[in-house]
């Protein structure tokens, strides 16, 4: 016989520890422990059973695993969180006695650890625990990316402090120049909510969500100090990761940085990045900000005098790794392409890189932004995919390549304002007008590509260059699908016409709508009509989408309601129809006619085939519900819950195609 | 006392001297040496306050020692370097008694006189003693009242107003009269206060050396007469170097070396320099600079990186999901929310939405605005990583269809019944029993009519009849296996019937009859064997011929046991047949052998309560008997129990051998069925429960055909195939495959037995409501 075992000397009992119990263990305060849980990482658990777990009679709410609160006994910051709240009430004791000078030196002291004081932390020490390797920090940087872009457009307050703000700012611009420099950006998503970017560091997937520029609304309870604190550990993780990423491609940690620049609001342009050797450091550079190179003649030459000075001085070539890219350091990065020596081998797939660098999309244009436009994400996407000459309106701040919207060498000019009818017409003698430094709204210059914004993103989703007149301004825009989606066999995919992914039965019932439709189709025209000719764009599409919907709805629910009535009858009297049909045949037969394809053939074909999809559904469905039975109870229910999401999924997907074939008739019968 | 009268008498007298000196002159007064001194005295008890230890200092000294007190008091005026100017005063006042002193010395007369006393003798007379106790005393003045710290009043009726140190009476001052008072208030006297010196009683005055201290005071000069205030500075040590050493001690040697403290002082403050604790100065914005960036100090933190293997405990944060097509700023126009969606999402609860936006569209860039929500989805975000419990789940990113078991496809376990073809109409009551006979040709039936009916099944009519009894039913009929006779045996109450229905050709019909005569020949014998047993004992059942009216019918045999029979089962040979009567206690289960016309009680006791029916194994020589709860194998050869089978019902009904001999099936009245596979274990394989009601009978296909049926008090039969596969690691599969229904349940009883037709996938029902179906 074992020993006999005691409650709550093993298992649950002794693996878990309620959040009281912990706060006294570590002999902290709460606020105390929650940012120590936030920056160690920390989490509650769910213990197998809670009552096991807990040993009071009331529910606790939160378990920690009892030996994570282990680790955090032998954490240093306790320590340093102990000597903060001595000093805190060294102070505290000062201002009580209206010692207001003790309480200054004391607060003063703080600055200097060494001295008594406040003792100084840095998160070094948690970051490298928590991350043992690069790699794992980067899998967490999602959170990390998505946070300080957030502070970053921020508003200051007392709870959140400029200088923060700036840090931010600084270390997000900083990533975002790594990943110009290394073309990882992969791509990006215009979303409600903000703009979504995917890079690819190191094979590690990285998506954050950077809002768009605009004052943050700050509803509902916010509780800044909690943002604050991870905003705290982040700033520290994003600044070792900027520096490992830095030195990795080559360059300087931290880049310098022109703060008179950035005053007049160059962003990107206010960082001047340098390479790891100083030789290097004078030419390379500056391209890369594109701040000053509208001082330079051609981007052409000046990466072949580059070249040369390269050559003269060859001895620190090796560490840098510019943006200009030689076909020798492509060499040693690409996977190498194993051809068979010999017939008979078996093929081994590989990954193959596509002829043209997603990160060189965008390589020989120069664009221009107009004013009405987003700066920063345009100019980042842009300088991500390869795009060196980014000219802006002065309006939109400083660091553009040309201010001047006439230069002979912008390509394409992203616009996104609506056109005016009657500059349009004016379009034609624009070239008088050319003398003046500005254009006139609408005004083109021959020999350039207008877009608008949207075709940035979706060219860079689709590495390629869309084209440019379905992007035209004051075009209708084709719908901006998200490049994240990754389709599942079954599921509702956009970009496939309706006919290739519905299902039979479906197909059959939209056919059988369609009937109908033919019935009611003339009181939707007459509504119709008139609406589709007007479509100026100035009319908000969304309420005149409605308005259509609403329209029609009328029109089509009548028509809908009959084939429901079809349906029924059919349905009901199914036999009568059928000897109807016999009758109609054998009728045919005597007078020797062939017989009538009449519509309630055809109906009545469908019928048939409906009659065949139900009864093959039922048997389906029998067949299931047999095997179920042989399940065990656990199982059945797992496999209830798995068919009950499917489901859901699936009705999802069919209101989808229900709504794409109804939008689709209307803009057949628009067409018609 | 005389000399104490005279003093008082002279003190008056000075008083009175005194208010006339006070209405004359002060300086006549002030002659006085009692006078003088007692103003003396005041003056000294204003200084007083000065300094009071000098004062005790010279009172303990007078008290101690009248003699060395002068010379005490001069050495203290000798030591004293600067006097003050308490005492200047006491210096006054000494000298002044010195002086007395002098006088009394240069006198030298006796302190006493001689007079004449009554007798006519010398009588020293000596003089008053002067104790002096003012002398060195400065609280004690002359005559001083002594009352205490009382109010004067208290002797306002009194004609004196207290004590001296002497005890004397000190006598209230006249008051002045009013012209004095008149006098004095045109004529003030120098020193005159107006305040009544309330020891004394008699106003209060000041001396001239006080008015001059007040006045002084009064100029803001110095009080003291002759002090100098300024007093030339005495250079002790002067500007002037001196040309030479006062001492002419050489100079020591640490005048030369570098001292060892001072440098060990240097030395700390040069470590904490170098250490970095003392700072020089710093503007404070200069310092924040610094700090700043101090800590934006970047250096490779993963340098020398290992990776780690991740803690199995670690549960790493879910990441948000990627955004989908509807939180595109321009979607396609299917995922737009039709009006009644956008309200239905408006209406709920913003914790219960499915999603936390609507779907948008917005036609340019331009007009897309801030997401209000993204702070708070943020800071929501920021609470999930740090508190919201982790929980591993495994999701099974599977089909669900692949959960199912494999089952087999319907057509590949056809054939099997599915249709009610033929209806076996005639009992009166309710059918208790069928069975079919080897050949497939004959169904037999009885029932609560007390009849044994033979159909042919193939065409539903009734064949042959026997009425076995009028009032008890036939509980069990069934057909003698083997094809070299026709032999069907019914029980009745606690008879058993053996009969030879009249429906075959004759040849098979005396071959049958010949089955049944062979034993007539034995049983003697077993007549002999129950007699040996000393006292004379009933055997276990008596063989005989039914009568003539039975034998007509075709009843050619009846054996009777001792208590009613419910069950019989017959050896695979024909010749062994057992019946249960769960009544019969010991000899419930007897074995009876049809050819000796013996009966055997095989078991003395049998545990495990009463048995319900019991069977032969299909090969081997094993018997079955199930009790209530249990199935209990024995081994007839070796005659011992094999196992003990417990389905783990309460109340088994019926069960039947698989005819591969390694299965069993068994149904209960608490509506179990249940599979066992014997090789494996005594517990069930399956427990199958698909009936309402409880089952009465269960029967395995007996042919080639792997199907199970069993029947219930539901009215319905369940038909079951069944896979048996010789392989040990693989157990029988088991699929439900027909659910037959059609028989009417009359008190509550449905369907009371089945039976399969030995060749084809037929099986026979017998229903309570009086009728027997064949479903094909």
């Amino acid at each position: 016989m074992g020993r006999i075992k005691k409650k709550g000397e093993a298992g649950n009992a002794k693996n878990y520890i309620t959040r009281t119990q912990a706060i006294k263990k570590l002999q902290i305060s709460l606020p105390d422990f929650r940012k120590l849980c936030i920056w160690k990482g920390i989490f509650p658990r769910e213990p197998r059973n809670r009552k096991k777990a807990s040993k009071s009679s009331t529910a606790s709410t939160t378990f920690y695993y009892a030996k994570d609160i282990q680790f955090l006994l032998h954490e240093p910051l306790l320590q340093k969180f102990r000597e903060q709240k001595a000093l805190e009430k060294k102070i505290s004791k000062a201002l009580g006695r209206g010692d207001i000078s003790d309480a200054s030196r004391l607060e003063r002291n703080a600055a200097r650890p060494e001295k008594t004081g406040k003792p100084r932390y840095t998160l070094d020490n948690v970051i490298r625990d928590r991350y043992p390797t690069f790699v794992d920090a980067l899998r967490d940087l999602d959170d990390c990316l998505s946070m300080l872009f957030l502070f970053a457009n921020l508003p200051s307050t007392s709870t959140v402090p400029a200088k923060m703000i700036a840090r931010c700012e600084r270390l997000c611009l900083e990533f975002q120049h790594y990943l110009i420099v290394s073309q990882s950006l992969r791509k990006s998503f215009l979303s409600i909510k903000g703009i979504y970017y995917q890079a690819n560091i190191q094979g590690e997937e990285i998506l954050w969500l950077v809002p768009y520029k605009f004052n943050q609304r700050v509803v509902g309870d916010v509780d800044f100090r909690i943002m604050g604190t991870f905003v705290e550990f982040y700033m520290t993780l994003l600044g070792f990761v900027n520096f490992r990423l830095y030195t990795s491609v080559g360059l300087k940690y931290p880049p310098k940085f022109d703060q008179n620049k950035d005053n007049e609001a160059a962003e990107l342009g206010a960082f001047k990045l340098e390479g790891n050797h100083a030789a290097t450091a004078s030419s390379e550079p500056a391209q890369v900000t594109g701040s000053d190179s509208a001082a330079q003649p051609d981007p052409k030459t000046q990466a072949e005098v580059n070249k040369l000075i390269r050559q003269m001085k060859d001895a620190a070539v090796e560490g840098d790794q510019t943006e200009n890219a030689e076909e020798k350091d492509e060499s040693t990065d690409a996977i190498d392409k194993f051809e068979p020596a010999a017939p008979g081998g078996d093929v081994l797939p590989q990954p193959t890189y596509s002829g043209s660098e997603p990160g060189s999309l965008f390589a020989n244009c120069t664009f221009y932004l107009s004013r009405e436009t987003p700066r920063q994400p345009l100019e980042f996407i842009l300088r991500a995919f390869g795009c060196k000459r980014i000219g802006w309106d002065s309006v939109l701040g400083e660091g553009a390549y040309t201010t001047n919207e006439r230069d002979p060498s912008i390509t394409h000019q992203i616009v996104d304002r609506p056109v005016i009818q009657a500059a349009m017409e004016e379009d034609g003698d624009g070239e008088d007008n050319q003398t003046s430094q500005k254009l006139a709204p609408n005004q083109r210059i021959p020999g350039r590509i207008y877009i608008q914004p949207q075709w940035v993103w979706d060219s860079v989703n689709d590495e390629e260059f869309k084209r440019p007149d379905e992007y035209a301004p004051g075009a209708q825009l084709p719908p901006h699908l998200s490049p994240f989606v990754q389709n599942t066999q079954g599921a509702y995919d956009p970009t496939l016409p309706l006919k290739d992914q519905e299902p039979e039965a479906e197909a059959l019932e939209d056919s059988d709508e369609e009937d109908a439709d033919e019935d009611g189709e003339e009181d939707s025209f007459a509504v119709k009509k008139p609406k589709a000719t007007a479509d100026g764009m100035d009319v908000d599409a969304s309420d005149d989408e409605d308005n259509e919907a609403d329209d029609t709805f009328g029109g089509f629910s009548e028509g809908e309601k009959s084939a429901e009535e079809d349906d029924e009858e059919e349905d009901e009297d199914a036999d009568e129809s059928e000897e109807l049909r016999n009758q109609q045949e054998l009728e045919a037969e005597l007078s020797g006619k062939p017989v009538k394809r009449t519509k309630v053939d055809t109906r009545s074909q469908k019928l048939e085939a409906k009659k065949k999809l139900a009864q093959k559904a039922k048997e389906e469905a029998e067949e299931i519900e047999r095997a179920k039975g042989m399940l065990s109870k656990k199982k059945r229910k797992l496999f209830e819950q798995m068919q009950y999401t499917n489901n859901k999924k699936s009705a999802e997907d069919q209101k989808l195609r229900a709504k794409r074939r109804k939008l689709e008739k209307q803009k057949a019968r628009a067409k018609a | 006392m005389g000399s104490s009268k005279a003093n008082l008498k002279r003190k008056a007298s000075i008083i009175e001297a005194n208010d006339a000196a006070a209405t004359t002159t002060l300086a006549q007064s002030a002659q006085d040496s009692d006078f003088e001194e007692f103003g003396d005295g005041i003056l000294n008890a204003v200084l007083d306050d000065e300094d009071s230890e000098d004062d005790s200092d010279f009172y303990v000294e007078g008290d101690d020692q009248d003699d060395d007190e002068d010379t005490g008091s001069e050495d203290d005026i000798a030591s004293e370097d600067i006097p003050t100017d308490n005492e200047g005063e006491n210096k006054l006042a000494l000298a002044n008694r010195t002086n007395h002193e002098n006088d009394e010395d240069e006198d030298d007369r006796p302190n006493y006189r001689i007079e004449k006393d009554a007798n006519g003798g010398v009588r020293y007379v000596y003089d008053e003693i002067d104790p002096v106790y003012d002398s060195d005393d400065t609280d004690a003045q002359g005559p001083t009242n002594t009352i205490g710290n009382i109010p004067l009043s208290f002797y306002d009726s009194y004609p004196h107003i207290g004590y001296d140190i002497n005890g004397k009476k000190i006598l209230r001052p006249a008051t002045g009269e009013a012209l004095d008072s008149l006098l004095d208030s045109i004529e003030l006297p120098e020193g005159w206060t107006g305040l009544t010196d309330p020891e004394t009683g008699k106003p209060l005055n000041l001396s001239r050396d006080e008015l001059e201290l007040l006045r002084r005071v009064q100029m803001k000069e110095v009080p003291e007469e002759g002090y100098d205030m300024y007093p030339d500075t005495v250079e002790w040590y002067t500007s002037h170097v001196e040309q030479f050493p006062l001492s002419a001690a050489p100079e020591p040697k640490r005048r030369f070396v570098p001292s060892k403290h001072e440098a060990k002082r240097v030395m700390k403050l040069v470590k904490a320099i170098r250490e970095g604790r003392i700072l020089p100065y710093k503007p404070p914005e200069e310092r924040e600079k610094e700090q700043e960036e101090e800590e934006e100090v970047h250096y490779d933190l993963w340098a020398d990186e290992t990776p780690r293997p991740p803690n199995v405990m670690h549960i790493p944060a879910p990441k948000i999901a990627p955004p989908g097509y509807d939180l595109s700023y321009n979607p396609p126009p299917e995922y737009l929310p039709t009006n009644a969606e956008k309200k239905a999402w408006e209406e709920t609860d913003p914790e219960e939405r499915e999603k936390t936006y609507l779907p948008q569209k917005y036609d340019s860039l331009r007009r897309t605005p801030a997401y209000d929500q993204f702070v708070k989805e943020r800071f929501e975000r920021c609470l999930d990583l740090y508190l919201a419990p982790r929980v591993r789940k495994n999701r099974l990113n599977i089909d669900p269809t692949s959960l199912l078991p494999k089952l087999p496809r319907p057509e590949e376990l056809r054939p099997f019944p599915t249709v009610a073809s033929i209806e076996f109409a005639g009992h009166e009551g309710r059918v208790r029993s069928v069975a079919i006979d080897p050949s497939g040709q004959w169904l037999a039936s009885s029932g609560d009519d007390g009849t044994v009916r033979v159909w042919g099944l193939s065409d539903g009519k009734q064949q042959w009849q026997a009425k076995l009894s009028s009032e008890d039913p036939v509980d069990v009929v069934r057909w003698r296996p083997g094809q070299d006779g026709l032999i069907l045996s019914a029980a009745v109450g606690e008879d058993i019937y053996l009969m030879i229905p009249s429906i075959m050709n004759p040849e098979l019909e005396q071959a049958s009859r010949a089955i049944l005569d062979a034993g007539f020949g034995y049983a003697s014998n077993a007549k002999q064997q129950t007699t040996a047993a000393g006292a004379r004992k009933d055997p276990p059942a008596k063989w005989a011929r039914p009568g003539s009216r039975l034998e007509d019918e075709g009843v050619l045999l009846k054996a009777t046991v001792r208590s009613p029979i419910k069950t019989i089962n017959w050896h695979r040979r024909g010749d062994f047949f057992c019946t249960v009567s769960p009544t019969g206690q010991r000899s419930a289960v007897a074995i009876h052998t049809l050819s000796k016309h013996l009966t055997q009680i095989p078991f003395r006791k049998l545990p495990g309560g009463a048995p319900q029916t019991a069977s032969f194994h299909p090969s081997r020589p094993l018997f079955f008997v199930a009790t209530q709860r249990t199935i209990r194998c024995y081994d007839l050869q070796r005659q011992e129990l094999v196992k003990t089978i417990q389905p783990g019902c309460r109340w088994i009904s019926s069960f039947d051998i698989h005819p591969g001999g390694d299965h069993l099936i068994a149904g209960s009245y608490d509506r179990r069925l249940l599979w066992h596979d014997l090789e494996m274990s005594i517990r069930p394989y399956k427990t199958l429960r698909f009936h309402e009601q409880a089952i009465r009978s269960v029967k395995f296909h007996p042919g080639s055909y792997s199907l199970f049926a069993d029947c219930s008090d539901d009215g319905t039969l369940q038909i079951f195939h069944s896979k048996v596969v010789n392989d040990l690691m693989e157990g029988p599969t088991i699929t439900p495959v027909k659910m037959l229904s059609g028989h009417r349940v009359v008190n509550r009883l449905g369907v009371t037995d089945v039976a399969w037709h030995p060749h084809h996938p037929w099986i026979v029902s017998a229903g309570a409501d009086g009728m027997c179906r064949l479903w094909a």
